[in-house]
């Protein structure tokens, strides 16, 4: 108990003279850190680790408490955020799935504008990839037989409205080439299937595909990012092979509930700058090969907004119901 | 030979006392959160991740995977004694475990258990040890088409679970179907039967249908009485809780069935250890000589689910190790403590880590002697609520269930669910329809349609893509010959009537 | 004559539910450019819902199995039983898990098996302190609170 009220006095003055002086909202009690998955899944990981960091490098006066909201394709979390109206003590992590599923759910009650955004944090690129003994060399030699064989090709991914039938939806839009998709609900069997030769193609996390790539069971043709990845200088993005395509970002972030003081949020805002900076989070980021995607709360307002149109355009065109 | 060399410096790494303690701290959390129903191992390996940060991998990965198999060893106690299953793949074991439990061996059915499990997650050990690259690669040639006939195979196993009418067991597992159903389509993105409300979206989880349909259900249908003793004869003396050497024997065929078929089913990363168990104790069950007795209280209806679930343990890591492929819910967190801690499981992982993989798999051959050690003991314990007096178990039981429900997803809701299984259970007990095949149904559901519908989009809606291959091909067969089981008993019956009637 | 009403009836809600779930399939995609739609397996196994509830129903019709008639008391017992755990479920948010579950036990113990209500309110207070020490205090577990702080 001693080391422990010891480590929190250490905290709190480590706390006060970091802060700037017109911050004068603290945390007093355990800060509520609201996830949308089960214990495990990806937000949660991510949550579990940053209130581990807050803790290890003293970065926050109290305790960052995970508390899994999972159900209801994260709108269970999301209803949960938005009803907590005035709490200052409840945080949550989103992803891209909170600004796109209330497009395509008329159960949703509330949307990402019933929350106050606080930062963006990452960005998660992603890479193109096929099996290695597949014909195709690049993204071109795949979207050409693409083109001449209709139909013909496969591509493993998630539900239909994820990332990867974002992007075979904008590269067939784009080139008129036509190729299936097939859903599978966890990202290990979409790798089996490819690995297996049951799909040609597939959109796959850098540090899933690491492995296979060193093992040479899997190349990579392309990457969805905005500039090349460190770990691939050698491989185009989409748009340096030639096809212009808007790029699809998976995000990833903390938004809080609405009705807070400006001071609350600059609080939050601080902390995970605070965050943004140590080894740590750095060290992370280079494991995970995410991008630092650091924003603040005002320029992510404008985001969401830029970003939900985007995602409504493409939804539609890819013949989801989009209900709002 | 490489593998004995591997498997010395693997010992080496596992019997340090830090690892070892470790792997008993890792396994005795296993066993008690396998006890309780709702807490699952995928939770609590969660929950314990951040500990682990400033532990040495190779221990952290002792611990975690000693929780993993440890739950599976536990799961199968209030199974057994309150018909309560604690975990997903320990609903089969409630089949015969709970049965035995009535007739006074419920300390011979835990008995019968904690063996199995031993004996079969020594050899999902053994196989991860010895087969893992080959079978990782066989692993990859199942796709969606065989995935289908494997689903399609478990759901013939309805044949083997039903009881009196072939009809109404059908009908039951319809009706899982049904509710398998509910939430969102993958495919589309549309919500399906969920009335409207968000809570639905995500369907209705497995547990609360298992813990609602056999335990409250049971529960309700003792409550007719008002029982004035205890629920189960209590048995006296050391050796009534014991199995005895004729029931041992019993299970040889079980032991042996249990621990391949889990194991095999296990290295599927798209099937599970609920289907290993369902299509284990079917097996038992087509192969026994008194088919009959199954539902009764046979001990090989205990071992070979409790063996099959044990050893999928082993299997699911192959994919895992050897692929970086997570078959399951556990093993994706697994994976995901990996890679926090800068390891990547795939193909090179034995190769640039082999103190790590070959320190797993020897710490597993020791976990899981400590746990016949740390369970033997427990069963004399576990056995006194069979003491408890009727009055006051029920409520006990009415209260865990609530616990081990609202724990799943902190949700009233579920809670809601759980009181309207409860009641259907309940209805079906009185109107004889039988509860393992609505499970059957629910837990293959999904499964089932996704392959179905993954395949015909392969093949641009071409139905002989489930028979142009081969696996494939055999296994509906194999499921074509199940249904049709009953069919020709019947027709046999019908000719021996004949002859004795012409003769 | 209780068996025939029991199968004829459940055959009849399952004649119902399966109507429901065609209907609902039906309104679904069946088949769409990208391969079968939502509507596909629901709509088959609706089909086969109704084929085997009629079933059911017909052959309880004409060839009653004989059975033991309904003995409503045990009945009564049951749904009784089954009334207390939905209530304490309902009771769950407003009083917090331990007070409602001690309510469930008292009832169970002190009504449906009348055992005097010293015992049985022993019995409810013992069973809500040892799952406060099991869940709430030995493994962490969060449970709905109720006003009263536990």
């Amino acid at each position: 108990m001693k080391l422990r009220s010891s480590i929190i006095i250490a905290a709190c003055a480590a706390a006060l003279a970091a802060a700037p002086a017109w911050a004068q909202f603290k945390p007093t009690k355990p800060v509520e850190f609201i996830v949308h998955t089960g214990p495990g899944g990806g937000a949660d990981v991510l949550a579990r680790f940053i209130s581990q960091v807050f803790e290890k490098e003293n970065l926050a006066p109290v305790r960052f408490q995970v508390s899994n909201r999972d159900g209801g394709g994260g709108l269970r979390a999301m209803a949960y955020v938005a009803e907590k109206k005035g709490d200052t003590h409840a945080i949550a992590v989103f992803t891209g799935n909170w600004l796109t599923n209330p497009l395509t759910r008329a159960e949703a009650k509330y949307t990402i504008k019933d929350m106050t955004p606080v930062v963006r944090l990452v960005l998660e690129p992603a890479l193109i990839a096929v099996k290695a003994d597949a014909p195709h060399k690049t993204l071109k030699d795949f979207i050409d037989e693409a083109k001449a064989k209709p139909k013909t090709l496969k591509q493993s991914g998630g539900s239909i409205t994820s990332r990867d039938n974002v992007v075979r939806q904008l590269l067939m839009k784009a080139t008129g080439a036509d190729w299936a998709y097939i859903s599978f609900p966890g990202g290990g069997e979409r790798i089996a299937a490819l690995l297996g030769g049951h799909v040609n193609m597939m959109v796959v996390e850098p540090q899933e595909a690491g492995e296979h790539i060193k093992a040479g069971n899997m190349r990579v043709i392309a990457q969805v990012s905005d500039k090349r990845l460190a770990g691939f200088p050698n491989v185009p993005t989409i748009q340096e092979a030639g096809f212009n395509i808007p790029n699809v970002e998976q995000v990833r972030g903390i938004v809080m509930p609405t009705g807070v003081a400006p001071d609350v949020i600059a609080y939050y805002e601080d902390l995970f700058q605070r965050l943004t900076k140590t080894a740590t989070w750095r060290k992370y980021l280079d494991d995970q090969q995410f991008q630092d995607g650091y924003m603040k709360s005002a320029e992510l307002a404008k985001y969401f907004d830029v970003f939900t149109d985007q995602m409504r355009d493409i939804l539609t065109e890819a013949g989801a119901k989009v209900v709002r | 030979m490489e593998a004995l060399i591997g498997l010395g410096q693997g010992f080496a790494v596992a019997l340090q006392p830090m690892n070892l303690f470790w792997c008993f701290i890792g396994v005795f959390l296993g066993t008690v959160i396998g006890v309780l129903p709702g807490l699952g191992p995928a939770a609590t390996i969660a929950m314990l991740l951040p500990l682990t940060f400033n532990m040495p991998p190779t221990s952290a990965v002792i611990m975690l995977a000693g929780i993993y198999y440890g739950a599976k060893y536990g799961g199968s106690t209030t199974a057994i004694l309150l018909n309560v299953p604690g975990e997903s793949a320990s609903v089969v074991t409630c089949l015969d475990g709970y049965q035995m439990a009535r007739k006074g061996r419920g300390g011979a059915a835990l008995g019968i258990a904690a063996i199995s499990s031993f004996v079969a997650g020594t050899f999902g050990v053994l196989g991860l040890m010895l087969l893992a690259p080959p079978l990782a690669k066989f692993a990859l040639t199942f796709s969606s088409p065989e995935y289908f006939a494997l689903m399609s195979l478990g759901l013939a196993m309805v044949v083997l679970l039903a009881g009196a009418s072939m009809v109404k067991a059908l009908l039951a597992m319809l009706v899982g179907l049904w509710i398998a159903s509910m939430g969102i389509d993958l495919f589309s993105d549309s919500a399906r039967f969920t009335f409207g409300t968000a809570h639905l979206l995500d369907g209705i989880d497995f547990v609360v249908v298992a813990i609602g349909v056999f335990a409250l259900g049971e529960v309700l249908g003792n409550m007719e009485k008002r029982g004035e003793g205890t629920l189960l004869p209590v048995p006296k003396g050391l050796r009534n809780l014991l199995p005895t050497m004729a029931e041992l024997k019993a299970c040889r065929f079980a032991f042996v069935n249990g621990s391949v078929i889990g194991f095999l089913i296990g290295v599927l990363p798209g099937a599970g250890s609920t289907i290993a168990s369902f299509i284990s104790y079917g097996v038992e069950k087509a192969m026994s000589k008194h088919p009959e007795k199954f539902g009764t209280g046979v001990p090989e209806g205990v071992a070979a689910p409790e063996g099959a679930n044990n050893s999928e343990t082993g299997g699911s890591l192959v994919p895992l190790l050897t692929l970086g492929i997570p078959g399951s819910g556990t093993t994706a967190i697994l994976l995901a403590a990996f890679i926090l801690w800068g390891l990547r499981p795939g193909p090179l992982m034995i190769q640039d880590n082999p103190e790590l993989f070959w320190g797993l798999v020897a710490s597993m051959y020791v976990g899981n002697v400590m746990l016949l050690v740390l369970n033997l003991p427990l069963i004399p314990l576990f056995a006194q609520i069979l003491k408890v007096r009727e009055y006051l178990l029920y409520p006990i039981i009415f209260g865990i269930s609530l616990v081990g429900v609202y724990t799943v997803s902190g949700s009233i809701f579920d809670c809601v669910l759980l009181a309207l299984f409860g009641l259907l259970g309940y209805l079906m007990r009185r109107l004889d329809y039988p509860s393992a095949p609505l499970i059957l149904g629910l837990v293959l559901g999904n499964l089932m349609e996704r392959a179905l519908r993954q395949s015909l989009m392969m093949s641009n809606g071409d139905m002989s893509i489930f028979v142009s291959r081969p696996i494939s091909a055999t296994m509906l067969f194999l499921a074509v010959v199940l249904l049709c089981l009953p069919l020709f008993r019947k027709f046999n019956s019908l000719r021996i009537k004949a002859i004795e009637e012409n003769g | 004559m209780r068996r025939l009403n029991g199968d004829v009836l459940s055959g009849a809600v399952l004649v119902a539910l399966g109507v429901y779930v065609i209907i609902e399939a039906l309104g679904w995609n069946y088949m769409s450019e990208e391969g079968p739609g939502p509507g596909f397996f629901p709509l088959w196994y609706g089909i086969a819902m109704v084929v085997l509830s009629l079933v059911l129903v017909l052959r309880s019709a004409i060839n009653p199995a004989p059975g033991a008639p309904a003995d409503w008391t045990a009945i009564g017992r049951a749904l009784l039983a089954w009334a207390a755990f939905a209530g304490c479920v309902a009771l769950m948010q407003p009083l917090g898990f331990l007070l409602s579950f001690a309510l469930l036990t008292l009832f169970v113990v002190a009504v449906m098996y009348g055992r005097p209500l010293k015992i049985a309110m022993a019995a409810a207070v013992g069973n809500a302190v040892v799952f406060y020490f099991l869940f709430v205090l030995a493994l962490d577990l969060s449970l709905p609170v109720g006003p009263l702080g536990f």
